[in-house]
């Protein structure tokens, strides 16, 4: 309310320290368009910090600071400065020329400006853009040759479009390799998800460590503190009351001290949950996880050398197909099954050779692999 | 000496038998190791004497099926000879099994490290549906963890082959907690389903650190499946009630699997649903599981090798002993008598005191009145 009452607009975008007393210090960033401005560089915490100067002055419309200290200056697509007022005024009827190049631009493709040289600004933009789409590792290459022709490859790109050479000839061939490689991004962009999301797992997971120890350290130091205190005060009390040997008393409430000490270092220092997940979390990056493979061995059930039918007249199994109260098939028993695994054990023997006759020969290797078991 | 026993003696040579790791109601295990190479094996010694019709039941199953089955998740068995009277079935030695590896509450299990788990029990589990042979004892206890990670089905005692409708087979298989409830209603046919029950109760143990449906008798059994996964009806089980033991057992509610498993996903607890369908003919068969989206979404299972697994005991405990900051100078818990020089010191410092002991008491009495 307080501050409502002092006329503050609350901020948007932009870190400041409050006061603006001092003509250098940062002053606050307030904004006068209603719309806000995505993109810039992010710090760490995911704030953008603005680049900010007492000598701003927007090329448009030429207003300074001095004459509005609310002006903020936004960066183009086209990478050319304008404040908040000038990119309303032109823009909110829909897309319309720069003012300064005549690229048509989009209100809300402006970004707020990070660093002082709009080049920096520019060449950070577009290496953030390729380094999304050209993110294979080194071990998505079969030798180091290959990997380095790769970055050959990836700064070429980023220098054409730093500079605008060949800008579309290089365009299409960031859109030629996104078709070509759209499974390899695809995977690469899981794991950096999932590297971040470790990364971020392991943050929480350390500070909660920080604070348990920290907990058990001053429990533990409370125990001891209140435990030495009692055995000096029993001590006090026996030797008062009873009429043993004062030695033997004194000798036995330091056994009983020493005990105790002894039975707190034994008591195993429970590692905190948070500890094994760090360390769990810490070899999982050794070994990467492969997707899942449903069979891994070589499976093979003679399906191509029969067809199952229907029907069989069998006389074997009638009894569980008269079942009319459906007692066996209500405990999951199906006949087919068991006409399936005559049919298979039938033709598995098809392409074994006969034993006798061929010593000179080896068996074929198909056959000596177990794979599934023939008729015994 | 006959062929055959020469044939066995050699056998017996390659195997070397060392300590004695554990013992069961039907045999002993040993570790031992293959004289060529130095592997390590276990030897599981089958007692034969005590049976009167010969060789255990649970011993011929073993051998038999086990000699068929050869897969990454089934436990191999390498050799069998006889030594006197018993039977030794060599097998390839296995560092733990999942009980274990659940029990252990200082070991943290990640969605992935599960979802391996349950893969490899998957596998090993079709392999031995696609050679026609039942497990029928499915259970954290015998599956087993190699060195390497890879989880093995193990303790095919139980095993028989399926699909011959000749004969009946017993419903007094696999533990009471993974029994499925169509063997608990006496069910004399039955398929593959009932494996894939005990695979579900396992996969829910995984997942909560604790038996799922601990039934404390059989009919208890049926009343605890009941109550978390509601009374089946005609409609979910058609012919349930005609099975030979059937007992209505009373109605309850059918709750969701959610708010059990507060933290599984979606895809982790369609799975485990459909592995716990009353109706054996509509329960996801092995080969079904393996394709379920459960295993292909993200995270992917956990590579073999990074599987938690319980510390041996003797590095265990010197891990505490080093985090716990112990002072090795002093006299330690193990220590019963003080050094020599120690004793000495003490016993005449006690001598002083001792020269005082009135003095020495009054003061008490007088700081404790103060």
């Amino acid at each position: 309310m307080s501050r409502w009452l002092r006329g503050t607009t609350i901020r948007k975008g932009g870190s400041s320290n409050g006061s603006s007393a001092t003509r250098h210090s940062t002053p606050q960033v307030q904004s006068t368009s209603t719309t806000i401005f995505g993109g810039g560089v992010k710090d760490p915490s995911g704030r953008t910090s603005e680049y900010f100067s007492m000598d701003d002055q927007c090329p448009v419309c030429k207003s300074d600071r001095y004459l509005n200290p609310k002006l903020r200056l936004l960066v183009s697509a086209c990478y050319h400065k304008m404040c908040e007022s000038c990119i309303d005024r032109l823009f909110t009827l829909g897309p319309a020329p720069c003012p300064i190049c005549n690229k048509i631009l989009r209100k809300l493709a402006f970004t707020p400006q990070t660093f002082e040289d709009l080049d920096v600004e520019k060449e950070v933009a577009v290496r953030r853009r390729i380094a999304k789409e050209f993110n294979k590792r080194r071990e998505d290459f079969p030798d180091l040759r290959s990997y380095n022709d790769y970055l050959e490859e990836v700064e070429d790109i980023a220098f054409n479009l730093i500079n605008d050479i060949d800008v579309a000839e290089t365009e299409a061939r960031i859109a030629q390799y996104k078709i070509e490689n759209a499974a390899i991004i695809e995977q690469n962009l899981q794991r950096e998800e999932q590297y971040a999301q470790y990364l971020k797992e392991q943050e929480e997971a350390d500070r909660l460590e920080r604070e348990q120890r920290a907990a058990e350290l001053k429990k533990l130091e409370e125990e001891e503190r209140e435990e030495k205190e009692k055995g000096r005060q029993e001590l006090i009390d026996k030797l008062e009351t009873s009429d043993k040997d004062v030695k033997k008393l004194i000798a036995r409430s330091r056994a009983e001290a020493m005990k105790r000490a002894a039975a707190r270092i034994i008591t195993p220092a429970l590692r905190s949950t948070s500890h094994l997940l760090r360390s769990r979390a810490a070899q999982s990056t050794a070994v990467p996880d492969v997707p899942h493979v449903p069979l891994q061995d070589d499976w093979y059930a003679y399906e191509d050398k029969f067809t199952l039918r229907d029907d069989y007249d069998d006389p074997v199994s009638d009894a569980v197909r008269k079942d009319r109260e459906g007692i066996m098939r209500a405990g999951g028993y199906r006949v087919e099954e068991a006409w399936e695994r005559a049919l298979r054990f039938a033709v598995a023997g098809l392409d074994v050779r006969p034993l006798q006759g061929l010593r000179s020969e080896p068996p074929p290797a198909s056959t000596s692999q177990d794979v599934v078991m023939t008729a015994a | 000496m006959d062929a055959v026993e020469k044939a066995n003696a050699e056998r017996q040579r390659k195997w070397v038998k060392d300590q004695k790791i554990g013992e069961g109601t039907y045999a002993v295990v040993y570790r031992g190791r293959e004289l060529s190479t130095g592997r390590k094996i276990a030897i599981k010694k089958i007692k034969v004497g005590q049976f009167k019709d010969g060789l255990d039941m649970s011993a011929i199953r073993e051998v038999k099926y086990l000699r068929e089955l050869k897969h990454q998740n089934v436990i191999e068995l390498l050799d069998v000879f006889s030594s006197k009277t018993n039977l030794n079935l060599v097998l390839e030695f296995l560092d733990t099994d999942l009980e274990l590896v659940i029990k252990d509450r200082s070991l943290v299990f990640l969605p992935s490290d599960i979802k391996a788990w349950m893969a490899m029990t998957f596998r090993g589990l079709e392999f031995c549906h696609r050679n026609w042979i039942l497990h029928r004892d499915l259970k954290p206890n015998n599956l087993l963890i190699a060195a390497d990670g890879q989880l093995k089905l193990a303790d095919f005692g139980l095993a028989r082959d399926f699909a011959d409708p000749g004969y009946k087979m017993t419903c007094q298989v696999i533990t009471r907690w993974y029994r499925p409830p169509e063997l608990l209603f006496g069910c004399r046919y039955y398929s593959t389903a009932v494996d894939i029950w005990s695979v579900g109760c396992i996969f829910a143990e995984l997942m909560l650190r604790t038996p799922y449906l601990p039934g404390e008798s059989d009919m208890d059994q049926l009343k605890t499946i009941f109550r978390a996964l509601g009374t089946p009806t005609e409609e979910d089980w058609p012919g349930h009630t005609k099975l030979p033991d059937y007992v209505p057992l009373g109605q309850f509610p059918k709750t969701p699997l959610r708010d059990l498993f507060t933290a599984a996903s979606a895809d982790c607890l369609n799975l485990l649903n459909k592995c716990l369908v009353y109706d054996p003919k509509k329960r996801i068969s092995a080969k079904e599981a393996l394709n379920h989206p459960y295993f292909f979404a993200l995270p992917y299972p956990s590579h073999p090798s990074k599987l938690p697994k319980p510390v041996k005991k003797e590095s265990h405990i010197i891990i505490e002993e080093v985090e716990g900051n112990v002072d090795f100078s002093g006299p330690g818990p193990g220590v019963k008598a003080n050094p020599p020089n120690k004793l000495k010191r003490k016993l005449s410092d006690d001598e002083s005191e001792g020269k005082r002991s009135i003095a020495r008491r009054l003061d008490f009495g007088q700081r404790g009145s103060s």
